[in-house]
């Protein structure tokens, strides 16, 4: 290009900041001299504008578009040199701007729309969304919508002023439904004493919504539970501090099942090994197994074997014991058992047709030494006689005297007055009472000098009663002789080899305090619950998914046979017992559980809220009523 | 006696024009990386002690964006000593990059959930891509149009074509009159007005083809056998001027985008700015 063409003489300024440009040179023509006007009119018309010098007009082309022409104006003053005018054009400048404001427009009709027209009013989409709700959420939100969460929300703009100024506390609304075990609002809801420092914490510092289906939960790393505890470690393998001393077998067992005798012992003698499981497996539920194993229940694990023991052991209501003298009044016993008048007489010489002691329990129930013939010879006839007149009548309230709820009903449950009046009946006679028939199914019945309980199988109702009656007056007693009755009943109810059913042979029994704090005596007829660390999780139904069903349980569960189980249930403490098996250490799950292969975050094991659940209100089921139609 | 006033415009820009002016963009990188580590370890400590870092890294972000505006606003105010332009070009392409890697950092991803989230995150990326594109041309066009060996204002190039072709129509008619021959005057009707009309070849010259340079002397040698010496001398004056236009039209070409890609950049920016304060408002009001 010619060096000096841009010169301020030989061009004009170029104003592309100025709204318009000459409509020419947007045809590719050759722009006017002038430009278009501030207004978008064409201010090439005419080359220049005249000036009136000395009454004479002179042309005023600047020297740069040729100086003044050769015609100059008219005798008006009109420039001589006229050309059609153009349509200008919006420079670049001028196009972005509108562009920008088009842009910024949009946003704002986008919002705009979105808040005039409520997308669960119009079926508008909504710019407002943050996002689709988890599926748990998003199913209770569906009638009442974002304002479930967002108190702010459709609450017009004085409202999203005040929102903005003060703290929307949207964890608020989550302890609307969620409830925990402790302090909502509190690391980990521990409910810890005033001295201790705890942080306060929000819902949203883990929970996240609008993430889609699933709700984005933080998967606490150590670092993380490191910012509160003070005990801080890299990794499970790196630093966690080892498993406590009774891990996991804090709490005694409630049936007192000796895996050692019946792994090394029972299970190997040929009378039994075809009976016995051949895995842990065989007695042990593992599918859907989750923090606790369960063994099955009774009819498969243990009743192979041990059925026909619970039968064997009976209850003895009351024997015939031996007896000094006759003093029964015959006449009642005559008139009370229908009996000829003919045995109203009395034998000149008695001679006891028993040398039995008195049973335990009716010892207990009448109050009286059952080896101390002149003490119970009077009352234990009373109770004859009075057993021949209304049967089992005065047994029950014998019965009902000692607890505060009567239980004569569980406890004679079944029983035939008929069985217990003859047998009355006879011993009045001083004679042995004859059954018609041997007891061969289980219940109540009579057999020479005795009346007896015969457990049809396990969990007999009356059997259990018994065992429960005997806790219960054994430490409820105000006399001293009276404690050592109920004592010395319980202790045979109790014991393995003559209580009834031989129930305590494998139920552990043991002592809580009541709401007085006095301690009581408890079978635990059921499986216990598992040991209260709510702070802790664990899933077998993993573990046994890897490594197998077969002998997987003994890489962690090994037998320790040094210890005596069964001695942990001698006394009634459950806090003093020791297990079957050796304790789990941490290099247990460390032969798995390291940096190398199945690495361990804390939240695999450990939960953090205290027992979360739902407040009542969520877990009310309100269906609609069906429409009439 | 100087009076010290503590503070003033005339200073200020004694000590803008004392930073050293640098061409050399890797210092502006390695301050953003610096800045982005920090801004990132910075989160994750505030991950760790169970915080929320989005609100960190969001206003950061937000500052970036504000920032990254202002380059339009230093470019309306020339007149205040606010540093070079080619600084701000320079901070502005920098803290464009920066802005994407914290965006991706506040999001936690690359797309978002939810419509209002998913058109800022489409309109951001858009911007940014633009922006990456505008870079990309202004590192090389302005080069090339160095290396053409012409300069031009690009307001002015319509007069330039109009000057050209008139020039052109000139030679053709002188040559007629002198020489009786309509050849070339046909030639020029038929084929080379076309191309004197306008700018043409335009996406050829964007992509650096030499299709019109071809085009142009192909034209001429076809014409060239048909003409005697004194017509010849002629078409030689308009292969000149068709060379000279072919220059002009590379200009029009390479300024057209240097200039309208901020058509893009400029209003989806701004879409983008207006989205961000739709975005801050919903958190402070359903968040905060």
């Amino acid at each position: 290009m010619e060096e000096n063409k841009f010169d301020h003489d030989q061009s004009h300024y170029e104003r592309p900041n100025l709204p318009y440009r000459c409509g020419r040179a947007a045809l590719w023509q050759t722009p006017c001299n002038q430009g278009p006007e501030a207004d978008g009119t064409c201010g090439g018309i005419r080359e220049c504008n005249p000036f009136l010098k000395n009454d004479r007009w002179e042309c005023r082309r600047d020297k740069k578009f040729g100086g003044p022409c050769e015609d100059g104006p008219g005798s008006g003053g009109k420039c001589s040199i006229q050309r059609p005018p153009c349509a200008p054009r919006s420079t670049l400048r001028v196009i972005r701007g509108r562009l920008v404001v088009l842009a910024v427009g949009v946003v704002l009709a986008l919002i705009g729309s979105s808040l005039a027209l409520d997308p669960r009013v119009g079926g508008i989409v909504s710019i407002s969304n943050a996002g689709p709700l988890s599926k748990s959420h998003a199913k209770f939100t569906e009638k009442v919508g974002c304002p479930s969460c967002h108190v702010a929300h459709g609450k017009g703009p004085v409202a999203w002023i005040k929102a903005v100024f003060n703290n929307s506390d949207l964890s608020t609304q989550c302890v609307n439904c969620h409830s925990f075990g402790g302090p909502s609002f509190k690391a980990h809801n521990a409910n810890l004493s005033p001295d201790r420092k705890v942080q306060g914490t929000q819902c949203v510092m883990c929970h996240r919504e609008h993430g889609g289906p699933t709700m984005s939960t933080r998967f606490l790393t150590p670092e993380q539970c490191g910012s509160c505890h003070k005990n801080t470690f890299e990794s499970f393998e790196r630093g966690h501090p080892e498993f406590s001393e009774k891990f996991p077998y804090f709490n005694r067992n409630s049936i007192k099942f000796d895996h050692n005798s019946h792994l090394k012992k029972h299970f190997d003698n040929p009378k039994f090994s075809d009976k016995a499981p051949d895995s842990c497996a065989g007695c042990h539920t593992i599918t859907l197994s989750d923090r606790e194993i369960r063994p099955e229940g009774y009819e498969v694990v243990c009743a192979a074997c041990h059925d026909s023991q619970i039968k064997k052991k009976e209850l003895i209501l009351i024997r015939l014991p031996e007896l000094m003298q006759d003093l029964i009044d015959r006449k009642l016993l005559v008139q009370a058992c229908n009996l000829p008048h003919s045995q109203s007489k009395k034998e000149e010489e008695f001679l006891s047709v028993s040398t039995e002691q008195l049973a335990l329990v009716s010892a207990f129930l009448l109050n009286i030494p059952e080896d101390d013939l002149e003490t119970y010879d009077q009352p234990l006839q009373d109770l004859i006689l009075a057993m021949a007149e209304e049967s089992h009548v005065p047994f029950a309230d014998l019965i009902n005297q000692q607890t505060p709820e009567p239980m004569a009903m569980s406890l004679l449950a079944g029983l035939n007055p008929e069985v217990l009046k003859r047998a009355a009946c006879s011993w009045g006679l001083n004679q042995e009472y004859e059954p018609p028939a041997e007891a061969m199914f289980g219940g109540w019945y009579a057999d020479m000098l005795e009346v007896r309980y015969k457990p049809s199988g396990h969990a007999d109702p009356v059997a259990k009663s018994w065992v429960e009656f005997a806790l219960a007056v054994s430490s409820s007693q105000e006399n001293d002789d009276k404690t050592v009755r109920a004592q010395a009943m319980r202790d045979q109810l109790l014991s393995s080899k003559d209580g009834v059913g031989g129930c305590i042979k494998c139920h552990a029994v043991t002592s809580n305090k009541d709401l007085k704090h006095h301690f009581q005596l408890k079978v635990n007829w059921n499986y216990g619950k598992v040991s209260d660390s709510p702070y802790v999780r664990y899933k077998h139904e993993d573990h046994i998914d890897i490594l197998g069903t077969k002998s997987s349980c003994l890489n962690c569960h090994t037998l320790n046979t040094e210890v005596d189980y069964m001695a942990s249930f001698k006394d009634y403490d459950p806090g003093n017992w020791v297990s079957n098996f050796e304790s789990i250490r941490k290099e247990t799950c460390s032969q798995c559980h390291s940096e190398t292969q199945i690495n361990l975050e804390c939240q695999r094991c450990h939960i953090y809220h205290l027992k979360p659940s739902f407040k009542k209100e969520m877990l009310a089921v309100k269906a609609d009523p069906p429409s009439s139609t | 006696m100087r009076i010290n006033q503590g503070f003033s415009l005339v200073h200020v820009w004694g000590v803008l024009s004392r930073i050293p002016k640098t061409r050399n963009p890797w210092g502006y990188l390695g301050f953003a990386a610096l800045l982005f580590l920090v801004i990132w370890v910075w989160t994750i400590q505030i991950d760790r002690s169970l915080g929320i870092s989005a609100f960190a890294s969001g206003w950061i972000l937000f500052g970036i964006l504000a920032f990254l505006s202002l380059f339009s606003a230093r470019k309306r105010l020339p007149f205040l000593p606010l540093a070079s332009s080619s600084r701000w070009f320079h901070l502005h392409a920098v803290g464009g990059f920066l802005a994407l890697f914290l965006f991706w950092l506040h999001t936690g991803g690359m797309w978002s959930q939810g419509l209002y989230g998913q058109i800022l995150t489409a309109l951001f990326y858009i911007t940014s891509i633009s922006g990456v594109g505008g870079l990309v041309i202004e590192k090389i066009y302005p080069r090339q149009l160095t290396y053409s060996g012409i300069e031009i204002i690009y307001e002015r190039i319509p007069g330039e074509i109009a000057e050209i072709r008139e020039e052109v129509e000139s030679l053709i008619l002188k040559c007629t009159e002198e020489t009786g021959s309509s050849t070339l005057a046909e030639h020029y009707l038929e084929t080379l007005s076309w191309y004197f009309q306008r700018p043409r070849f335009f996406m050829n010259n964007i992509f650096g083809s030499h299709l019109s340079q071809h085009w142009v002397r192909q034209q001429c040698m076809i014409l060239e056998r048909f003409l005697d010496k004194n017509e010849r001398k002629y078409l030689d004056g308009i292969y000149v001027l068709a060379e000279k236009k072919r220059k002009i039209d590379f200009h029009y070409a390479l300024q057209t985008l240097l200039k309208t890609w901020l058509l893009v950049h400029i209003p989806l920016a701004a879409a983008v700015m207006a989205m961000v304060f739709w975005h801050l408002i919903l958190i402070q009001v359903f968040f905060v």
